[in-house]
């Protein structure tokens, strides 16, 4: 109690000391009236500063004082601005204070003044303003002669969104001053008659290179402008954070947002600095980071500050934190796995700890294909491990870990990574196989597919696939074959015994668990109704009625491209309680028939085949029109006919056909409609609503007409739009019966032709042979038995012959009779061997005539005329000489034939027949009688000779109009 | 001295290749000595007049590049802001004599050589990323500084004239970014002119 009273008054006694002290310092008030030492302006940029001083300060005194400072525009009495501010002045210190005009110094002039208050408690008894100071002029001028435009400022830089006010200053000439931003004219203010100001409000950021504004006179086309730099404006740094991975070395990083630089140099891109409050310290930065070092290991708490600065603005931010609690750990390192079987694996790592007194969590993670299968955390010290189980045989993996700060936890550290693979095991599951049962030739082809194995069930690459047919009926027979993968199905030919296929997958370990189809005698393809079903875009619902009770599974088959030869095979294993299911597939396309079978697997006996169906997900038009045949061609009817044309194949339900018919009279007869097609033209329509129905006969039409028809099939959804039409032409009404009659006449008429023409050789011989034999003549015979019953035989006798010449050979001496005709006959009786061209034919016993030749000139001179008549009477005119019967056989055979093969007045070139052996070649029955020329003739060549080429002796007598050569062998 | 600025003073030191190469050529005495620092090739005049044609050729297309990168207003306002009312520009007289042109071309293309260093430094500054532009003043810098080399000699060799009173335009470098806009786009325009009737001279 006695020390408070002693204090009180201690602390009275003080308090009175220091109001002595006051009053005997500003007993009397002093006036602190601000001077202005200078007043000094700048262009760029556009600032005036104001230099004052406080004269009346005792010797180094300090006194807080507020200044108050008033500004004009023009003249003095045109106050714009009054600024206030406090500041502490100090003896014999000169004060600066800038201040930024908002109208170009170069335009008008400013006038400044500035008193002061002392704000210092340690003078309450002043507290008045001083006098102002004298008013200061701030201006620049500038060079103005008449005829000039200036703008004002020179390339200022302003922040986007601001606004700046640009001035003109021109000559007393000058009236009309038009300025404009880039292309935009701006409109001004007349400030004097030479000062027009432009007011940019919110300016925006064009381009780094600056805006051009522009002035010019109409009057005198003077112009001047500035380039207006626009910055934009300085962003504020985002996510300011600092860490450490060291403890040596703090990483702080930023957003930086924008670059605000400019070109031209104006502003360059802002600055980032870092400072530290309670270390004082401060670093130039990059544009997003910096990199602090850490001096005093003892400072656990730090406050930093980012300042981003341009010319235009600060933008700062602060983040206060404790060391500890910004540890962005390393990566752990030394990551090693064991792999200890195909499912296990053991990683271990190690940790960039400050000690053991650190705890560090750690967070493991599995990947298998990019897919993070397994997660765990764990907490360590200096190093840790982990125990990978149930992994798959022969898969990739990676295994990761990284790493933070468990107690103050700020963030993951980055991963480090391993990858390990697991060995192969024996494939794990069974394969799924199905079949197609096709009989051929007495055997069965067995068409096996099978899904190949996925890679988590196959454990390793699936090498070959086994397949053993044991036939159960005869053991001996079994089979075995091995597949190559990737193959997924194979084909097997059986006999028709019971066969058990076992089929398994193989790779480098082991084998599948095998897969047991059973084959029995029956294939199993029973004979069921095919029903229809309707599918979606999503698939197809199958259900079926259970035949039985004791059924394994269920199994739906259908092939996948249905149109096409090759079967690819899919099927679905159902449950075998199941009665129904959907199918769906990415394969199924509009327009495509499926066939779906529905199989029963029974506990013991053959696979059952339990329902057909067979749908469209989208049922289309057909897109193939039916091939037609026409038959049947009347002149009311004709038949079309498209069996060939396949309706399972279309892309719908085909429904029926339509027939249609167009012609020029357009009369649709019962049962057809008239219908206009697409084309706008009108035909006739037949509907055929039976699907099966694939002949139809057109009838009731007009002869000799044309007629256009097309089938086209239709589905629910429409017609086949493809379809051509094709023409047909009725034919004539009577034209069939022309045809019935005409034909059958035509026909005998032409097998007589043929059968006269086929015996015409036995017709001519019989009833006109060249040399008539009466005796053989059988037609004629009746006849001239008839008109002349005693006349058979021409009587030589009768004919007196002009020239006759006998030879007879025997004798060997020749008889020439010289005459007119100069005939040369030789005496036949017997013959010497005749010489040849032809050596097979050889030494001729026959008698033939050979080279009968007329020589043309001769014809030509007339040389016939010689002749005093026909030779007809010529032989009759050697009746009362009796040659030998076989010389006259001869003139009669040679000159009938001459003569009725040719009219003598008419004919230049006569061919007569010629008679040879019928024997040549056939020595043996050579005969030196000739009493048979008939059997033993035949025609030999003729040939027209010309005169040189005439025998001599035909030249020579050339009014020879025939000449018989008899034994050509001889020398003539 | 504004003249023997920055831009100025490393052209000419490339145009003249030797030392104090940068101050005015007074035309020399017909006895004077006359030694150029390459021989000089042997088809002058064809050099000159491809070089002159070359440049004819080019100029207009570097003019629009020019007023287009300093944008608007120049490309609408060509008349009042690019218009060819250079004051300074050194006078070409086409129907003197061969001598009288060559010492005209001269200082033409010496004055332009100077003006063309300037307008290229300006741009590199104000328009960075207009790299055309560049180009077409770099290579018209080099074809005007193989001219400028190519007229001498012919001046050395056969008129036996070694140095030439040059003149050249005012330094831009004190000046706004406006200004500069406005004279490198005068000096351009001018030149597309002058340089058209200096091709046809020759």
């Amino acid at each position: 109690m006695a020390f408070s009273v002693v204090l009180q008054k201690a602390f009275l006694l003080a308090l009175l000391s220091l109001r002595a002290y006051q009053n005997e310092v500003f007993d009397e008030p002093i006036q602190l009236v601000p001077e202005v030492q200078n007043v000094s302006t700048s262009s760029k940029p556009q600032q005036v500063n104001l230099q004052w001083t406080v004269p009346n300060l005792a010797h180094h005194q300090e006194l807080k004082m507020m200044l108050q400072i008033e500004i004009s525009r023009i003249k003095t009495s045109n106050v714009i601005q009054v600024v206030n501010y406090t500041t502490t002045v100090k003896w014999n210190q000169v004060m600066h204070w800038n201040w930024k005009p908002d109208i170009p110094l170069e335009c008008v002039k400013y006038f400044l003044r500035i008193r002061g208050m002392v704000d210092d408690d340690k003078f309450l008894l002043q507290s008045s303003w001083s006098n102002w100071s004298s008013w200061q002029e701030a201006h620049i001028p500038v060079s103005l002669e008449p005829n000039t435009v200036l703008v004002f400022p020179e390339d200022p830089l302003v922040e986007e969104g601001s606004n700046i006010t640009i001035c003109s200053v021109y000559g007393r000439n000058q009236h009309n001053v038009s300025c404009y931003l880039q292309e935009k004219p701006i409109p001004g203010e007349q400030l004097d008659s030479h000062v027009s100001i432009f007011n940019l409000n919110n300016v925006v950021f064009f381009r780094d290179t600056g805006t051009n504004f522009f002035c010019n006179s109409i009057d005198t086309k003077l112009e001047d402008g500035i380039v207006l730099f626009v910055s934009k404006v300085l962003e504020e740094p985002k996510n300011f954070s600092c860490e450490t991975q060291d403890f040596k070395t703090l990483n702080c990083i930023w957003e930086p947002g924008v670059d605000t630089a400019l070109a031209w140099k104006q502003q360059p891109p802002q600055n980032y600095t870092l400072f530290e409050s309670f270390s004082g310290r401060r670093k130039l930065c990059n544009k997003s980071s910096c990199d602090w070092q850490i001096t005093d290991d003892s400072q656990e708490i730090y406050n930093f500050t980012l300042i981003a600065k341009n010319y235009l603005r600060t933008r700062s931010v602060s983040v206060s934190f404790h060391l500890t609690h910004r540890v962005y750990l390393k990566a752990p390192h030394n990551v090693s796995l064991e792999i200890i079987n195909t499912t296990k694996a053991h990683m271990t790592w190690k940790v960039h700890s400050r000690g053991n007194d650190y705890t560090l969590l750690c967070q493991i993670e599995l990947l298998c294909e990019k897919e993070v299968i397994h997660e765990h955390n764990v907490s360590v010290h200096m190093s840790g491990d982990y125990l990978f189980n149930d992994l798959d045989p022969d898969t990739e993996y990676k295994a990761s870990v990284r790493c933070a700060d468990a107690t103050h936890f700020w963030k993951w550290s980055n991963w480090a990574e391993k990858t390990f693979s697991t060995p192969e095991a024996a494939p794990s599951e069974a394969l799924d196989v199905w079949r197609i049962v096709r009989s051929k030739n007495g055997s069965r082809i067995v068409t096996l597919f099978w899904k190949p194995l996925s890679k988590s069930r196959a454990n390793g690459k699936i090498l070959f696939y086994n397949i053993v047919a044991e036939n159960q009926d005869k053991p001996a027979k079994s089979k075995h074959c091995s597949i190559p993968a990737p193959a997924s199905d194979t084909q097997l030919t059986l006999d028709q015994s019971s066969y058990k296929l076992h089929i398994t997958a193989n790779n480098s370990v082991g084998m599948s668990p095998e897969t047991i189809l059973v084959l029995s005698r029956e294939s199993g393809n029973q004979e069921v109704v095919e029903k229809r079903i309707n599918g979606t875009k999503d698939g197809f619902l199958i259900s079926w009625e259970p035949r039985s009770r004791d059924v394994i599974s269920y199994i739906v088959d259908w092939c996948a491209h249905s149109q096409n030869q090759l079967c690819d095979l899919q099927w679905k294993n159902l449950g075998p309680n199941t009665t129904s299911t959907i199918i769906s597939s990415d394969a199924f396309k509009p327009g495509v028939r499926y066939n779906f079978r529905i199989f029963e697997i029974p506990v013991q006996g053959p696979v059952y085949l339990v329902e057909k169906q067979t749908g469209y997900t989208q049922e289309l038009a057909p897109l193939e029109s039916p091939e037609v045949l026409t038959s049947n061609l009347t002149s009311h009817s004709f038949t079309l006919s498209w069996q060939g044309y396949a309706s399972q194949f279309q892309a719908g339900f085909i429904q029926g056909y339509r027939v249609y018919l167009k012609s020029k009279e357009m009369h649709c007869h019962s049962g057809w409609d008239k219908v206009l097609l697409s084309d706008n033209s009108v035909c006739c329509n037949y509907d055929i609503k039976d699907p099966k129905q694939k002949i139809f006969t057109v009838e009731n039409l007009r002869p000799e007409s044309d007629y256009e028809f097309s089938v086209r099939s239709y589905t629910s959804v429409g017609e086949n739009q493809n379809a051509t039409f094709m023409m047909v032409t009725t034919p004539d009404e009577h034209s069939h019966m022309l045809l019935k009659t005409m034909l059958p006449m035509s026909l005998c008429v032409l097998l007589i032709m043929v059968v006269c023409y086929w015996k015409s050789q036995w017709v001519k011989e019989t009833c006109y042979p060249d040399i008539p034999n009466p005796s053989k003549s059988s037609i004629l015979s009746p006849i001239k038995y008839m008109q002349n019953p005693h006349l058979t035989i021409m009587n030589v006798k009768d004919c007196i012959p002009d020239v006759l010449e006998v030879i007879n050979k025997a004798e060997g001496t020749k008889t020439l009779y010289t005459g007119a005709g100069k005939l040369h006959a030789e005496n036949v009786t017997k013959l010497p061997p005749v010489p040849t061209e032809k050596d097979s034919c050889g030494p001729v016993p026959c008698i033939f005539f050979e080279n009968f030749t007329y020589d043309q000139l001769a014809f030509d001179s007339d040389s016939h005329g010689h002749v005093p008549g026909p030779l007809k009477d010529i032989l009759c005119q050697l009746g009362p000489l009796t040659p030998p019967k076989n010389l006259l056989n001869v003139l009669g055979n040679s000159n009938m034939k001459s003569l009725t093969g040719s009219p003598t007045e008419e004919t230049s070139l006569i061919y007569v027949s010629q008679l040879a052996s019928p024997t040549c070649g056939d020595k043996d029955s050579l005969t030196t009688n000739l009493p048979r020329p008939v059997h033993c003739s035949e025609y030999k060549m003729q040939m027209a000779v010309p005169p040189s080429l005439a025998s001599p002796a035909l030249s020579k007598n050339s009014d020879l109009s025939s000449m018989i050569l008899l034994g050509k062998g001889e020398p003539g | 001295m504004k003249v023997l600025a920055a831009g100025v003073v490393p052209l000419l030191l490339v145009l003249h290749w030797k030392h104090g190469a940068a101050s005015p050529l007074p035309i020399t005495p017909v006895n004077a000595t006359c030694a150029t620092r390459h021989p000089c090739h042997g088809n002058l005049m064809n050099q000159i007049k491809n070089q002159l044609a070359q440049l004819n050729g080019s100029a207009n297309a570097l003019f629009i590049s020019y007023y287009t990168a300093q944008g608007e207003p120049f490309p609408n306002n060509l008349d009042k802001l690019c218009g060819p009312n250079m004051t300074d520009f050194p006078p070409f007289h086409a129907n003197g004599t061969e001598k009288a042109k060559l010492v005209e071309l001269y200082r033409l293309v010496a004055y332009l050589g100077a003006s063309l260093g300037n307008v290229t430094r300006d741009q590199k500054i104000l328009n960075p990323n207009a790299l055309s532009l560049h180009s077409k003043l770099n290579a018209t810098t080099d074809t005007m500084r193989g001219l400028l080399s190519n007229v001498l000699c012919r001046l050395c060799n056969k008129y036996h004239v070694g140095h030439v009173d040059v003149t050249y335009g005012p330094d831009t470098a004190g000046k706004d970014a406006f200004q500069k806009k406005k004279l490198g786009c005068q000096l351009l325009g001018t030149y597309k002119q002058v340089i058209s009737l200096v091709a046809q001279a020759f």
